[in-house]
């Protein structure tokens, strides 16, 4: 049974676009990414999910409910962190932090609450108005993980925060999901996705373009080669014709550096009949791959 | 199971209880010491007297805002009355009438918190029953605190067994009755509309329903008007004059009250929250 469940799921703000018929699943003890730019839907997708706005049509189901707006629905056994969390900046982080807890489950959260804080190294007895942006961020984090719950839903979990309390943060939802978790983590970012998530869904304007594994995501981006021709010799002009799909990102005297889509084999045999010195494969990064793959979607 | 009930947030009441707690005290704390202080003055004939004079060279509307006809030396009911429907006093109730629904639902959610609030096991409906419940349980409770007011000033100053605190008793629920429909209509626009929209139409909706109760008082040629104001429906020669109580006034402000509580709770329940 999928702890998260989108059927058709749609909805529009009057005549604006939020999402449209987005259908997918997210199955239970996963970490499943959802990658769009700002204003693609994921927020609205995830407000859905928590039952604080009302769809105009479709479905969600989660943790094998019915998502009934307004309900809180399953809340209690639900980890959410809202893509702008803002709490009231009078009370200290931790008496905030109390009551978002006696709204929950019942459980005593006093030691996981402490637990976290000295990780992120965060003083829960500061005004929350006093903390910094980071800091804000971080009693957000303490919020969606004091409790132990079955379901996490993250929007953009680590915006704000310094490189080292991001990994930080990526560890506790590792082990969030080894502890039997279901997190949704939601983020613009592909290389903080790609390492947590064995799958990831793609939005584009309130579409879902791609439902995948982050591997096959990465793969579908271009892949590029450079080649360094022996001395003396001319680079070749790229023969567009029998190499569709093959782009000249640079060249000079004895270089070409090139971009393909699919397999190396046609521009190696192409470049076989020439004076060869090395060939390099640079890495695309997970950031390049995303936009190319973001950019080939959206078409011309 | 699908359709498991979130508890009654008694954390949240709690939490919103003592946010509203100094605001609450304060108003408290005015409106019981003015109606100390109207004892006081009530009690000096020659003060009273040197009052009513100026009072009577004040424009007729000022006489009438405070009570009309009845103020005269030697009704003390009806001066002390004014303590009731004194501007300051009826400021005062507007104000909590108007701010707390307006504090605690759009505010909230334009301060970001309604979000964190309703991701955890609160429903919109408990949310908003708990606004409902410190709106009307606090303004019955300034009601009280202002009758309690009149119990020890009439205990200070005395007036003699001819004043009956029964009738003041007797107001002070009616008036409660009123202040708390005030609130429903505040509960109605801060459930429909953004924080600063709601606190507008509520004070355009008290200040137009006081100036017209006013108004139709005064200027006999709109005396038909009089029904359509909030106010006519605390009606104090009735209350003070007649030992029954004025059930139809009553069922009017509880019928409002019931109407725009309701209305707020189905248009918050149903609308999209601007998180």
């Amino acid at each position: 049974m999928n702890t998260i469940e989108c059927s058709a799921l749609t909805k529009r703000y009057g005549a604006a676009r939020g999402v449209e018929d987005l259908s997918f699943g997210i199955e239970e003890g996963e970490i499943f990414g959802y990658l769009g730019p700002n204003g693609s839907g994921k927020t609205t997708t995830i407000r859905c999910l928590m039952g604080l706005l009302a769809p105009t049509s479709g479905q969600c189901r989660v943790l094998g409910a019915p998502v009934v707006p307004g309900k809180a629905t399953r809340h209690a056994r639900i980890g959410y962190l809202p893509g702008d969390f803002r709490i009231w900046p009078q009370y200290t982080a931790r008496q905030s932090l109390r009551l978002m807890a006696a709204l929950g489950s019942s459980n005593d959260t006093e030691c996981r609450r402490n637990e976290l804080a000295d990780r992120l190294d965060l003083n829960l007895d500061r005004r929350v108005g006093a903390l910094s942006k980071g800091n804000r961020q971080k009693v957000g984090v303490i919020y969606a993980l004091q409790h132990r719950t079955d379901l996490l839903i993250l929007d953009e979990p680590t915006i704000g925060l310094d490189p080292l309390i991001s990994q930080i943060v990526l560890d506790l939802i590792r082990e969030a999901c080894e502890s039997g978790a279901t997190i949704l983590l939601s983020s613009h970012d592909l290389a903080e996705v790609a390492a947590v998530c064995a799958r990831a869904a793609i939005l584009r304007e309130g579409r879902l373009i791609e439902l995948a594994p982050i591997s096959q995501i990465v793969r579908q981006g271009e892949r590029r080669l450079k080649i360094w021709f022996a001395k003396g010799s001319q680079v070749p002009a790229l023969p567009a014709d029998r190499l569709p799909g093959v782009r000249v990102i640079s060249q000079d005297s004895d270089t070409l550096h090139i971009a393909y889509q699919g397999t190396a084999e046609a521009v190696l045999k192409w470049i076989a009949g020439f004076p060869i010195d090395r060939i390099a494969t640079p890495q695309t990064s997970l950031q390049e791959a995303f936009m190319q793959y973001y950019e080939r979607q959206a078409g011309p | 199971m699908s359709n498991e009930r979130s508890p009654f947030p008694i954390p949240l009441l709690r939490f919103w209880v003592l946010r509203i707690l100094p605001a609450w005290f304060f108003i408290g704390l005015v409106i019981f010491l003015f109606q100390i202080m109207i004892c006081a003055m009530v009690h000096d004939d020659k003060r009273i007297e040197a009052w009513l004079k100026l009072l009577d060279m004040l424009p007729a509307i000022v006489k009438t805002s405070l009570g009309g006809d009845m103020l005269q030396a030697g009704n003390t009911s009806a001066l002390i009355a004014i303590g009731y429907q004194h501007p300051l006093i009826m400021l005062l109730y507007m104000l909590f009438a108007v701010g707390v629904p307006a504090t605690l639902l759009p505010g909230e959610i334009q301060k970001g918190t309604m979000e964190l609030i309703l991701a955890r096991r609160v429903t919109k409906t408990q949310a908003y029953i708990c606004a409902g419940f410190i709106t009307v349980a606090g303004m019955f409770a300034l009601v009280l605190v202002m009758f309690l007011g009149t119990v020890l000033g009439t205990s200070i100053y005395d007036f003699g067994p001819a004043l009956r605190l029964y009738p003041f008793f007797k107001s002070a629920v009616i008036g409660g009755l009123l202040a708390s429909a005030v609130g429903g209509i505040a509960l109605l626009a801060a459930a429909s509309f953004q924080r600063n929209i709601a606190v507008w139409l509520t004070v355009a909706y008290l200040v137009l329903n006081y100036f017209l109760a006013v108004f139709t008082e005064w200027w006999t040629r709109i005396k038909w008007l009089q029904p359509a104001t909030i106010f006519h429906y605390v009606d104090g020669p009735r209350i003070f004059n007649e030992s029954a109580w004025p059930l139809d006034d009553v069922a009017v402000l509880l019928s409002l009250l019931v109407v725009s509580t309701v209305a707020g709770a189905v248009i918050w329940s149903r609308r999209d929250l601007q998180l």
